[in-house]
């Protein structure tokens, strides 16, 4: 054998060891990449054989990096995602609903209604003191300027949740043209390369984040090319080869709002959207219930006024208007207006008969009071599920994620072992090229 | 492909960060709701006692009102018991008089004595006929805001209030009765006939300046209106002094309950101090003690050994 040949397999040898330090230092450099998954280095040795005149000859070559290996479960993959969508789904709708509580809880219109019920029972004590009258006037006012704060709020929470929606279908879209982009770049990249890796990290980061928005489902082919459908109905393309989808959004009058994919309405069955969808849902079911609490206060309290004489003995007039929490005011200007005597009384009459009704309509089982305690208590109710669920999800998501990681993270002790092998290997390789040396030396030293 | 798992260096990171971050949201949770007393921060905390917490807010607050209500009305009656009394000592003064007037041996200046004093006590019993709650409410009308009794040129004292009670809450689903009408304590049928402690006074004094008719006569015939006049004064003083018994047991009552909600509402919204101090204390030793083993098993790298 050729001390040449000797020399050569040293060379590879520590060529192939220096690039496994590299990659090794790639793979510390990265630990703290979310989107990258480990690389492992694939070696084949190098033999090289030719037949002179049926005579086999074979020469032993070394060896050569065959392929930057990039690892990853796509079973995993999908698990991590498909979790990931859920949980998302159920943060996204606990976030859009908690804007709902805190506009209801913090306008204080059931402290409100209670204060003029309060105000109300007492100036039964004395109808014709001013004080109470102006009390109780003023703490109506209150009452409706409170239904007025918690409407805006309830917009505002709205507006907040629509916002998320414009934001995300553009996410989406940017995600799935470069996921198309990515596709593409795919399918002329040499299999085994690093560049290859690079574009499956980039394809697997772009997939995770579609995942947090949307539902999906996602079919590799051979390039690694990845077809995606929105999990929902219909499981509309989204990206398919080099070409992307554009999700569209629309918002109805009651703020519900309603996706497209080129043009075709869809129903996403997981992700933020379809969790944004669902709050934006159960934020106009709370808007009509408040718009029904404000009614039944303008209704039942109007229907006590004019039944009664004001203090002059002239009919009751309607304490409200409106027909909305957003629209109703006071009406009454004067605390003199205030009917606490039936129908029919002088002027001057302390009888409480109308007041009376007044108050009953407040209280009753039918009225704002009751009526606002049920709606407080139905989007309390439904963040407290909602809650348990995501705390069961987050579970679900989190071993997934764990697992993937096991499967693709960086463990920096494998790497550190790595590096002393690979540079023992290293070290070795330089050994066989200076004992090559050294033969050669000494074939040239023979006299 | 094979399965390799690994100790992934990042999934470690991932996780004693979600771990610590866990311990250090109960830590904050705890605290505030040391620092505010308030066990539930919003209703989903805990939608049934955000409920109930709410009732009982309701509950104290009309309470609250209700006691007022009731403190006002056990002043209104006992002012109105008051006048009453002095109404009794009124007629009581008159009986007095009258019995004095149907003494033959009075003569008409003496009895012409007796009918002034006889005018200005029925006077005064006008006066207190229209007295006033502490507030300016007249006492004895009624639900009526004007005046109860008015006098006319002729000095006939007649009712000007109407017969409605009317009532004041005073606790869930209890109303009292404001006071009492006038007519139930002045007014009263004499032998068939409708008459009045106005009445019966005025005729009385008319009859002892009249110098035709018989006086004593006149004011032995008065003396039977004038009892019957004391007895319905004294009547209606019973059932005020009825009612303040009820007011006053009403406000017992009220005092009872706002003490048992105050205990409820502790009871559902309350931080229990012991048990949170206790509970922080525990998730700090335990958020100490993993912080303590992070960074022991996070500089555990074999990097320090090459």
């Amino acid at each position: 054998m050729m001390p040449s040949a000797l020399l050569n397999i040293g060379r590879t040898g520590a060529a192939a060891a220096r690039a496994g330090i590299e990659l090794t230092a790639q793979n510390i450099a990265n630990a703290d990449n979310q989107d990258y998954a480990r690389r492992t280095l694939a070696r084949s040795e190098i033999v090289l054989s030719a037949t002179i005149d049926l005579n086999p000859v074979e020469s032993l070559g070394g060896v050569r990096v065959s392929a930057i290996n990039r690892s990853g479960d796509e079973f995993l993959q999908i698990e991590a995602r498909d979790s990931n969508s859920d949980l998302a789904s159920a943060q996204a709708e606990i976030s859009g609903l908690r804007g709902a509580e805190t506009a209801l809880e913090q306008s204080q219109v059931y402290e409100t209604l209670v204060g003029l019920e309060a105000a109300l029972t007492r100036l039964e004590s004395d109808p014709l003191d001013p004080t109470l009258r102006t009390l109780a006037l003023e703490t109506a006012r209150q009452a409706s300027d409170t239904f007025g704060i918690a409407d805006r709020a309830l917009g505002t929470a709205r507006g907040l949740v629509q916002t998320e929606i414009t934001v995300g279908v553009e996410q989406i879209n940017n995600l799935a043209t470069r996921l198309a982009a990515i596709n593409a770049d795919l399918v002329g990249t040499r299999d085994g390369s690093a560049r290859q890796a690079e574009l499956f990290d980039a394809r697997d980061a772009a997939l995770r984040g579609l995942s947090d928005e949307l539902g999906i489902t996602v079919v590799l082919d051979d390039f690694g090319v990845a077809e995606v459908r929105l999990a929902g109905s219909p499981s509309e393309l989204l990206v398919q080869q080099a070409t992307a989808s554009t999700l569209t959004t629309a918002f109805a009058a009651d703020g519900t709002a309603t996706l497209a994919v080129n043009g075709q309405a869809v129903t996403p069955a997981s992700g933020a959207m379809a969790g944004r969808q669902a709050a934006l849902e159960a934020q106009a079911a709370a808007q009509t219930e408040l718009d029904a609490v404000a009614l039944s206060l303008v209704s039942g309290a109007n229907a006590a006024q004019t039944g009664g004489v004001d203090i002059n003995g002239n009919a009751g007039q309607p304490l409200f208007s409106g027909s909305s929490a957003g629209t109703i005011t006071l009406a009454l200007s004067d605390p003199d207006q205030i009917a606490t005597a039936p129908a029919g009384s002088p002027a001057g009459s302390r009888n409480t008969g109308a007041l009376g009704n007044l108050i009953a309509a407040i209280g009753a089982d039918t009225g704002p009071v009751t009526g606002f305690d049920g709606l407080l208590n139905g989007v309390s109710s439904r963040i407290a599920g909602l809650e348990t669920r995501r705390e069961g999800l987050a579970i679900v998501a989190d071993s997934a994620r764990a697992q993937l990681l096991a499967q693709t993270g960086v463990d920096l002790d494998t790497e550190a072992a790595n590096l002393v092998r690979l540079q023992q290997a290293f070290e070795a390789s330089s050994r066989v090229m200076q004992v090559a040396t050294e033969l050669f030396d000494t074939i040239l030293a023979l006299r | 492909m094979a399965i390799v798992t690994t100790n992934s260096t990042l999934a470690f990171f991932d996780r004693s960060l979600g771990q610590m971050n866990g311990l250090r949201a109960t830590l904050e949770r705890l605290q505030t709701q040391i620092a505010t007393g308030q066990r539930i921060e919003r209703g989903s905390e805990d939608p049934a006692a955000a409920s109930r917490l709410r009732s009982l807010l309701r509950s104290e607050r009309l309470g609250e009102v209700e006691a007022d209500n009731a403190a006002k009305l056990e002043q209104d009656l006992t002012v109105a018991s008051d006048e009453i009394g002095r109404v009794s000592e009124i007629l009581i003064r008159v009986r007095e008089l009258a019995v004095q007037a149907a003494s033959d041996t009075q003569g008409p200046d003496a009895r012409a004595v007796i009918a002034e004093e006889i005018e200005q006590l029925n006077e005064e019993l006008f006066a207190r006929s229209n007295a006033q709650t502490l507030t300016g409410e007249p006492l004895f009308a009624g639900t009526s805001g004007g005046p109860a009794y008015t006098r006319d040129a002729s000095g006939t004292v007649t009712y000007s209030g109407n017969l409605e009670e009317g009532t004041v809450p005073a606790g869930p689903g209890i109303e009292v009765a404001r006071g009492i009408a006038g007519p139930q304590i002045f007014e009263f049928d004499l032998g068939g006939t409708p008459t009045s402690a106005f009445a019966v006074m005025a005729d009385l004094s008319t009859a002892l300046r009249s110098t035709t008719a018989d006086p004593s006569a006149a004011a032995t015939s008065a003396i039977a209106g004038l009892d019957e006049a004391l007895d319905t004064a004294t009547r209606s003083q019973t059932v005020l002094g009825t009612r303040v018994a009820w007011v006053e047991a009403l406000q017992q009552n009220q005092i009872d309950r706002s003490i048992t909600l105050a205990e409820q509402r502790s009871e559902v919204g309350d931080t229990d101090i012991a048990e949170a101090i206790t509970q922080l204390q525990q998730t700090l030793t335990a958020l100490e003690a993993s912080q303590a083993t992070f960074s022991r098993v996070s500089s555990l790298t074999l990097f320090n050994a090459i």
